[in-house]
């Protein structure tokens, strides 16, 4: 199976050819946003972040920016500090120039406010441009993908027909030598011991297992039963019975494969197959440690019609909720309630859904890019704002 | 055009994708064939539907994984829901 993809100077494909405009602290997210808006082909990566976290989420923030500028979906990157974040902006620029892409950094304190670093960053974003649109696609084997998924805004579709069929497309691409990445600590809770058994060895069973445990630890200290809470009135309304049975069928998206391999929240996985990522379920977060994780096409399932794409990665939606297909038809890019009518098996779903992918990977753009429904974005982050 | 979806062929549920009244026969596909299930109650969209008789204490099979536990004994047609089903996952902290 095969795509056409941006080469990067790394090895990595990519499946989109923007310029990140990358703010290094939630601060200078007006100036990010003017220069995108002004330089076509300049993608806005803003968030809430950089500053007046503790250090372990500091660190696990400029990892994040760090891993999201190498993102082959990115063909250069121009970084707009303030000044004073807390996050450093030198060691942002110089491991993502380990990728050996284009990275310029300019600070809004040194150049004299925003009016002149919207100007300076215009100029420089415009010839990173210019330099890009000279990159040309090239065919790749389906291995190279890095492709993530997650559910939001579920129904009782989700776990009949949408996550079987991203579960057949994961089956696939492992099938084909590439990555596919899952995640979502709160779905995957109920059905972790299932999951760790299957994993290609103990210790990423065990990652799988103390994940989930620690997301129930931090919601007890924060006065919570996240457990006990899991299984809402509007599920079991819907025909849900356990916590079992939610979870399960959010895991179908993972297909049957054995976890390879579990990396942290924007780290990028060393191998290929099946890997575990700790995301949560919340799609500005999720979104985003995906795409630090490398993920170039996102397939995303919703029952009842989640919007979000995201800024440097495109995000595939798809329902088996035919209300939903038909009203929210700008927004859904694929049908799979054929499966519920019975005139569709999930195998022929599943391979109709990952023609879709190789398609665009390839350059068909998604409804949520078409829409720009796809600047929202932040990073995860633990413990308190100070 | 079916009334419930067998999601695993080890599965001992279905899933009713459309309201079933008591008596009406539910029919789902299996592979390229298809079964069907006299529901013996109402059983509303979304809900399951036991295909066997499940007895108490044995597990309900859904995605072929256990996904809870026969609290009483269910027979065929029998809707399958938190009135007859236990709870099996509990963290493993």
């Amino acid at each position: 199976m095969k795509f056409i993809g941006y080469p990067r100077p790394d090895g990595k494909v990519g499946t989109r050819n923007h310029v990140g405009v990358m703010a290094t602290v939630g601060c200078v997210n007006e100036v990010v946003l003017a220069i995108c808006h002004q330089i076509k082909g300049a993608v806005p990566i803003t968030h809430q972040q950089g500053c007046l976290t503790v250090t372990s989420d500091l660190a696990q923030v400029q990892q994040t920016l760090i891993n999201m500028g190498k993102n082959p979906n990115l063909a250069a990157v121009l970084l707009v500090s303030l000044g004073c974040e807390s996050v450093f902006p030198n060691e942002i620029r110089d491991e993502i120039a380990k990728s050996r892409k284009p990275v310029e950094l300019i600070n809004m304190h040194q150049l004299g406010g925003s009016i002149k670093t919207i100007t300076t960053g215009c100029e420089i974003a415009e010839q990173m441009v210019l330099d890009a649109s000279e990159i040309h696609r090239q065919e790749f084997d389906a291995s190279e993908l890095i492709v993530g998924c997650k559910c939001g805004s579920s129904d009782a579709t989700s776990g009949l027909s949408s996550n079987l069929a991203v579960g057949e497309v994961a089956d696939i691409l492992v099938q084909e030598g590439a990555t596919f990445l899952f995640g979502e600590v709160c779905d995957i809770m109920g059905s972790e011991q299932i999951l760790a058994q299957r994993a290609a060895s103990k210790e990423v069973g065990q990652k799988v297992i103390d994940a989930v445990n620690r997301l129930i630890d931090m919601a007890e200290s924060a006065g919570a039963d996240v457990v006990g809470c899991q299984l809402t009135e509007g599920n079991k309304k819907g025909g849900i019975t356990t916590v079992a049975e939610k979870a399960i069928g959010a895991t179908t998206k993972a297909g049957s494969t054995a976890p390879q391999g579990f990396v942290n929240y924007g780290e990028i996985p060393s191998g290929k197959g099946l890997w575990i990522i700790p995301t949560p379920g919340r799609g500005f977060e999720n979104l985003t440690g995906l795409a630090a994780a490398g993920a170039v096409v996102h397939l995303f399932t919703t029952g009842l019609g989640a919007p979000e794409g995201h800024p440097i990665m495109p995000v595939i939606k798809l329902t088996g909720n035919i209300n939903t297909w038909n009203k929210l038809n700008t927004h859904m890019d694929v049908n799979v309630s054929s499966i519920i009518d019975g005139v569709e098996t999930i195998e022929e779903a599943g391979r109709r859904l990952f023609e879709e992918l190789l398609k665009v990977a390839s350059g068909k753009l998604t409804k949520a890019e078409v829409l720009r429904y796809d600047e929202s974005m932040n990073i995860l982050t633990y413990g308190p704002v100070i | 055009m079916s009334k419930a979806v067998l999601v695993n062929e080890k599965d001992n549920v279905v899933t009713a994708v459309s309201d079933l009244k008591k008596g009406e026969d539910a029919v789902y596909k299996v592979g390229s064939a298809t079964g069907q299930i006299k529901a013996n109650e109402d059983i509303p969209y979304g809900h399951k539907v036991a295909l066997t008789k499940i007895a108490k204490g044995s597990d309900i099979i859904k995605y072929g994984e256990a996904i809870g536990r026969a609290r009483s004994n269910i027979d065929p047609g029998q809707w399958v829901h938190t009135h007859n089903t236990d709870e099996t996952y509990a963290p493993s902290r």
